[in-house]
């Protein structure tokens, strides 16, 4: 039971698209589809493209080929704020949040600046609980613990009511005891808002836990996709993970 | 998910002027009761100073709500002096009200049309071109000699009327002075508060802010039309002052003062301005005393105000105060725990 109403989200189509800044290709020739309500994890190696993709797929900078749809409509090459009125909504691998700013003031700047109203509040009452966030509401955001404010950032991004949700790396820098918040969060956004979430996330037992269907990035290029227990046995997936070319990432892994 | 509280913490809203704007406003309501309190025509002139200053000043402080430090509050200010110099000249046209609705949207007009070329940029790119744009202004006023009179500038204005009766006085124009100042000081108080989470989400963090969906250019892009308006209101009082319109009166150079009484006054408020403004404007007449080395003081007091104190006059008279409040708060704490006969910690 919830009061954003289950608008249904829109389905997010992209199609072949590819970025290249002069002459360095970042990534190129990747198509996937998010139903609403559905899931998709995006998993790959340090620098496979994953953030410019989400960066390109929001609006943020500009495909060198392909094309981005939300439902039937065209969103790539528009501006970033438009697509975020669409619904196209995008959240931070940082912080982010608007410092000086008591909790209550950045969600009501993620309601403003969308054009919500309060009411939604009302609704992401329970996450904001459990989240740890109503305990805090009248601190500086700035000053909250870095779990805090990461979970106030995301919670921002779902304040806004959106449509498809590009989670860029939700996990990163929480404490282990924080991550079944990304759980929840994730699970809200799908069953209650009913919107689409692509998943980008380098902790695996996260990604195995709740995507049903991941894709592999690597060296910009898509390299597997399917359930994450097939796909992360797969060699390829592991060598790109663990292969001699990228050993800061192997360290990565083991840590998440 | 179990749920401890079931309501949102109820906030009490905070009214939509804050005590810095209504101490503002009404210091400003004071002024008008200047020109009949006294006939000094040494006080008449400093008001008329301060005023234009701070009224100006509001240029940079609407910027600096987003981060923004613009030098280009001289060339509005030649713009709105210069379009009621030229309607009450040429046009005969001297109602106030109307001479004002003019200098302001002449003024906004052309930030409106130079703003969509000059706000993509940032940071120190903007500061320059910026400077650059009121270096523009002032080589177009000496050299558009049909249109402002060239070197030579505006003279011979009539005297601006209000209901008819001719403001000519010292002492109107001080009136007139307040009036315009009063409202640029009331125009900025209510776009400043009214828009305050969009000027503040695109200060800390523009790049968040849009991905909320909120369309920062075209708050950058009112927002510097309102300077532009108000500074006109600046440019309109200094040139009634003056009864010409003067390249002079506008030179780049002056556009480092109106950035210093913002910044110097505390830029974290409206009232910081006024404060910086009347601070600087009396302290430069002080220094004229000493004749050359006028100059010299101006920019040690500047000095150290930005060392002692870099929120402004008023951030430091803010700091002061919650000490002072926290030192009284302890010394009541511990008295009545000696009284009440326990701890003192």
């Amino acid at each position: 039971m919830s009061i954003i109403s289950k608008h249904g989200g829109e389905t997010l189509q992209v199609e072949q698209i590819a970025k290249s800044f002069g002459g360095l290709s970042v990534f190129q020739d990747i198509s996937f589809e998010i139903k609403p309500g559905a899931l998709l994890g995006v998993i790959g190696p340090n620098g496979a493209g994953k953030t410019t993709m989400i960066n390109t797929i929001s609006g943020r900078l500009q495909l060198t080929s392909g094309r981005v749809m939300l439902g039937n409509k065209r969103v790539d090459g528009q501006s970033v704020f438009d697509n975020a009125q669409r619904g196209l909504v995008r959240s931070f691998q940082q912080t982010a949040n608007f410092s000086g700013y008591t909790v209550e003031d950045n969600l009501i700047s993620a309601l403003r600046f969308s054009g919500q109203d309060r009411i939604i509040l009302k609704g992401l009452l329970p996450l904001l609980d459990r989240f740890g966030l109503l305990e805090n509401w009248n601190r500086n955001a700035e000053i909250l613990p870095y779990g805090l404010q990461k979970m106030l950032g995301l919670t921002m991004a779902l304040a806004t009511k959106p449509r498809m949700l590009l989670l860029d790396e939700p996990a990163a820098g929480l404490e282990k005891s924080e991550r079944s918040n990304i759980d929840i969060y994730v699970q809200y956004a799908r069953d209650e808002v009913g919107c689409g979430v692509m998943l980008v996330e380098h902790d695996m037992d996260l990604i195995k836990r709740l995507c049903p269907e991941v894709i592999v990035l690597d060296g910009g290029r898509l390299i597997a996709q399917g359930e994450p227990h097939e796909v992360l046995n797969r060699k390829d997936v592991i060598d790109a993970y663990l292969g001699g070319a990228d050993e800061e990432e192997g360290h990565y892994a083991q840590h998440s | 998910m179990s749920s401890s509280m079931t309501e949102l913490p109820t906030t009490q809203r905070a009214p939509f002027f804050g005590i810095y704007e209504k101490v503002t406003l009404a210091l400003l309501l004071l002024a008008f009761a200047v020109p009949f309190i006294t006939r000094n025509p040494l006080i008449l002139s400093q008001t008329n100073l301060i005023l234009i200053a701070a009224t100006a000043a509001l240029g940079v402080y609407i910027m600096l709500r987003m981060d923004l430090m613009s030098f280009a509050v001289p060339a509005f200010m030649a713009i709105g002096g210069y379009t009621v110099a030229i309607l009450g000249i040429r046009s005969g046209i001297t109602n106030v009200f109307f001479l004002a609705i003019a200098a302001f949207l002449v003024s906004a007009l052309f930030a409106v049309v130079l703003g969509s070329m000059i706000l993509k940029l940032k940071g120190v790119y903007f500061v320059l071109v910026t400077f650059v744009l009121t270096e523009i202004c002032q080589l177009l006023l000496f050299e558009a000699g049909s249109f402002t009179g060239g070197s030579n500038g505006l003279v011979g204005m009539p005297a601006v009327t209000v209901f008819g009766f001719e403001l000519y006085e010292n002492s109107h124009v001080v009136l007139v002075t307040t009036g315009l100042a009063f409202t640029g000081f009331l125009i900025t108080a209510i776009v400043t508060r009214a828009l305050r989470y969009e000027f503040a989400a695109i200060e800390k963090n523009d790049v968040l802010a849009e991905s909320l969906g909120l369309a920062c250019w075209k708050y950058k892009a009112f927002a510097f039309a309102i300077a532009a308006g108000v500074s006109g209101l600046a440019g309109f009082a200094l040139v009634n002052m003056l009864m010409t319109a003067h390249p002079t009166s506008f030179s780049p150079l002056s556009s480092v003062n109106y950035i210093t009484y913002a910044i110097v006054g505390g830029k974290g408020s409206i009232l910081g301005t006024l404060i910086g403004a009347a601070i600087l404007v009396s302290a430069t007449e002080i220094f004229a005393l000493r004749g050359e080395l006028s100059p010299g003081l101006y920019g040690l007091l500047i000095i150290v105000m930005t060392l002692v104190a870099p929120g402004g006059i008023l951030g430091l008279a803010q700091s002061l105060f919650h000490r002072l409040r926290s030192q009284i708060g302890k010394t009541t704490e511990t008295k009545n725990a000696i009284q009440s006969g326990g701890n003192v910690q």
